[in-house]
């Protein structure tokens, strides 16, 4: 019960930096998502189920915060908790977080988290297709897994080291 | 069903996968709905404590990227300046001009300036007009400021005027103040020289000098200038006259060429006892 408030805490304060910090980073408009990593980190620790459950928390409230189409984060984010929970493995973790299959896991998540998430965030915008694939889900996608690089060194000294 | 609780537990991440995303894709379809833009409104509400607090911290790129837009539109204001400031001179200049037209009663012919000479000893203007627009060979040209100089050269469409500037050029001009007459020249200065103004003629400073009655090529009282120096050298009967012209000739780009000036009857007799004179 204690971890799921400490989630939920940890969550609350992610989402809060993700909209107000992390846009003192943006390039040319591009963020990174710390709430992918966190859900990747979710899954590898806690298994497919918990990861897809609290995708959609985070979801729902990143779309609640920011005013944005509500359910939208909530779906690509339950996806991504889902897809990233194929990598659960209970001995494993602490191998996969602190090297670079995290890195891996990350880019591959974020991929699918954000072609689903640009495809319909630019419906009904002059945006075409493409350039949502490319331009802003392949962009945040780098991006993001770029950045998980410094959770990964952190695992990779508490875990292996 | 047992064994259906048993088929949901098996499955049981695909089936919450299921559905979350039909929760979720409710919950895009009711995006309008009243009691979710109040959950949003209150979440939006208290986020912008967060959002204050960390407005203070400046984006760097953003800070950058605004700096070059605001350059962009410093350049592109600049510009517009620069442009409506022309456009306001050119209106006062055309303003003039057409003070100037609708002062004098004689018929004018606008002419932009094409071609322009100033550091010659024989300078010219080259205008868009020409035989086509009825001009022709001694026209005078004007400007609002004063007299320009005459035309010496003219073709279908184009025309060649001779500038005061022009060692040519000669023109009879008096004193407007005392109505002493002279002959206007010019040696290749920046001033023209008021010639043939005896040394007992009363001639100041500041004199304005205009076109006299005697000419048969330029109209009377166009003005050509002031009397800018006077000189008296010893030996000779005449005064040195330094006349600084009207027309500020570099920035020069519009004229008027009067026709319908010639007194031809005049100008007949006086071509006629010039004959009986020689």
């Amino acid at each position: 019960m204690m971890h799921y408030l400490k989630y939920f805490f940890y969550s609350f304060i992610l989402i809060v930096i993700q909209t107000q910090v992390l846009r003192l980073l943006s390039l040319e408009g591009i963020t990174p998502d710390i709430l992918t990593i966190w859900i990747v980190y979710i899954a590898l620790k806690r298994g497919q189920l918990q990861a897809t459950v609290w995708g959609f928390i985070i979801g729902l409230l990143f779309d609640l915060i920011t005013g944005n189409f509500i359910g939208l984060a909530a779906l690509t984010k339950t996806i991504a908790g889902f897809t990233a929970g194929y990598f659960f493995g209970e001995n494993k973790t602490p191998l996969t977080l602190g090297s670079y299959r995290f890195i891996l896991i990350v880019l591959l998540v974020s991929f699918i988290h954000n072609t689903i998430y640009f495809i319909a965030f630019t419906q009904g915008t002059e945006i075409s297709l493409l350039r949502a694939i490319f331009q802003m889900g392949l962009a945040t996608t780098f991006y993001t897994a770029v950045l998980s690089f410094l959770p990964m060194f952190a695992f990779a000294r508490k875990y292996i080291s | 069903m047992q064994r259906l609780v048993n088929i949901i537990l098996l499955f049981k991440e695909y089936f919450v996968l299921a559905l979350l995303i039909i929760f979720s894709l409710i919950l895009l379809n009711s995006n309008d709905n009243i009691q979710l833009r109040a959950i949003r409104s209150y979440t939006v509400g208290f986020v912008g404590l967060f959002q204050d607090a960390f407005s203070i911290i400046p984006n760097v790129f953003e800070l950058k990227r605004e700096n070059e837009i605001l350059r962009q539109l410093n350049v592109n204001l600049s510009d517009e300046v620069n442009r409506l400031r022309e456009a306001r001179l050119e209106n006062i200049r055309l303003r003039a001009m057409l003070t100037l037209k609708e002062r004098v009663e004689f018929k004018l012919v606008t002419a932009d300036i094409v071609g322009k000479s100033l550091n010659l000893l024989r300078n010219t203007i080259t205008l868009n007009v020409g035989e086509n627009d009825g001009l022709h060979q001694d026209m005078p040209i004007i400007s609002e400021s004063g007299l320009v100089g005459k035309l010496i050269a003219t073709s279908g469409h184009y025309s060649v005027g001779l500038l005061m500037l022009n060692k040519d050029f000669r023109a009879s001009a008096k004193i407007q103040r005392n109505r002493t007459d002279g002959i206007i020249a010019w040696d290749g200065g920046e001033v023209l020289r008021l010639k043939n103004v005896s040394k007992t003629q009363d001639v100041r400073s500041g004199d304005i000098v205009t076109t006299s009655e005697y000419s048969n090529l330029f109209p009377p009282d166009i003005k050509i200038g002031f009397v800018s120096k006077v000189t008296e050298t010893p030996g000779s009967l005449f005064k040195e006259i330094d006349i600084t012209p009207s027309v500020e000739f570099p920035s020069l780009e519009q004229v008027f060429v009067v026709t319908a000036v010639h007194d031809t009857e005049r100008v007949a007799l006086e071509k006629k006892t010039s004959r009986i004179k020689k």
